[in-house]
């Protein structure tokens, strides 16, 4: 610094103002010190912190993708008609995946019979198609 | 129990010199120590009250610590007293809002109270560690006159003639322009100087 910049009186101010910070009271100074250890202290458990929390983090993100994975494997592949789009829309729109037939389906007693005699109805549908032809 | 801390001059801080040795904790440490009195007693300044002064100190070491540490030592200082400068601007923008609160309570007590310019003034009568250890008359103005002294004005004088900064760096530190810097500067020197004149 050049200190000819400045007008003389300049000086002295600067010495008494290097007085008053050189001639601090213990207490003062205890306390700085206080505040520089927890200063320094909060910085190094921070950085630490961060490492050890960098392979958690990374293992969520892992598991998550596998999660995601999984599950459209196991999505039921969609082909889609023109005649089953109305159809597939308004599913999609209802936000499930069942349509409104199978919901018919297991809501309806009577249905559930009707797959439990399955075998019947394929002897019945066999004995049609031979008196028909 | 008499306390043990020595009184020792604080360490001069040479950033080309740190920067050929280790920069870790420990030289951020010492860095810290360098500053930490001359910090206190700008905040002394700035607040006219030592506890106030001190917790705005730490907290400044907290956010110079917490941002500013990884980055080069040689830009610590600035970037040190940036972080204080920002304090204390925050300090000053709460006791005055606090102040306008009260000013509305007590225009309502007493209406014919006109504002008295030494009422507004700095407290005085507590010298703090100038006048306790210098005890002249010098040092008593010196410290009426900085505290007297608005903000800004008082941050560029002190940035600049007491911690040696140049202007650029201290318009870092005060987040201003160059041209702010010497301006606050001019003017606080012309009102330090009407101060202590017969001091000179």
């Amino acid at each position: 610094m050049n200190t000819n910049e400045f007008p003389g009186w300049t000086e002295r101010a600067r010495s008494l103002l290097d007085e008053s910070a050189r001639d601090l009271d213990a207490p003062a100074l205890a306390r700085l010190n206080r505040a520089r250890q927890a200063a320094l202290a909060q910085r190094a458990p921070r950085r630490r912190a961060g490492w050890l929390f960098m392979p958690a983090g990374l293992a969520g993100a892992c598991a998550l993708l596998l999660a995601v994975g999984v599950w459209q494997a196991r999505r039921p592949p969609s082909v889609a008609t023109p005649a089953a789009a109305p159809a597939q829309a308004a599913t999609a729109k209802a936000g499930s995946g069942l349509n409104a037939g199978d919901l018919d389906m297991i809501a309806s007693g009577d249905n559930l019979d009707m797959v439990q005699d399955l075998d019947f109805y394929a002897w019945l549908d066999a004995q049609d198609e031979d008196h028909n032809g | 129990m008499t306390h043990t801390i020595a009184l020792s001059a604080p360490a001069i801080w040479n950033p080309a010199r740190v920067d050929a040795v280790h920069t870790g904790e420990r030289t951020l440490d010492q860095f810290l120590k360098s500053v930490e009195r001359r910090a206190l007693r700008m905040a002394e300044l700035a607040t006219c009250n030592r506890d106030e002064a001190l917790d705005l100190v730490q907290d400044a070491m907290f956010g110079f610590a917490r941002h500013y540490a990884a980055k080069p030592a040689a830009d610590w200082a600035p970037l040190f007293y940036r972080v204080l400068d920002s304090r204390l601007n925050d300090w000053h923008r709460r006791r005055n809002v606090r102040s306008r609160w009260l000013q509305v309570w007590t225009r309502a007590d007493d209406e014919d109270d006109e504002r008295d310019e030494i009422a507004q003034a700095p407290d005085t009568n507590d010298p703090g560690p100038l006048l306790r250890l210098a005890g002249t008359e010098a040092a008593q103005a010196l410290e009426a006159a900085l505290q007297r002294l608005p903000l800004r004005q008082r941050q560029a004088f002190l940035l600049r003639v007491w911690e040696g900064f140049d202007v650029a760096a201290t318009a870092s530190s005060m987040r201003c322009s160059e041209g702010s810097v010497k301006t606050h500067l001019s003017r606080a020197l012309a009102a330090l100087r009407r101060a202590l004149e017969d001091h000179a």
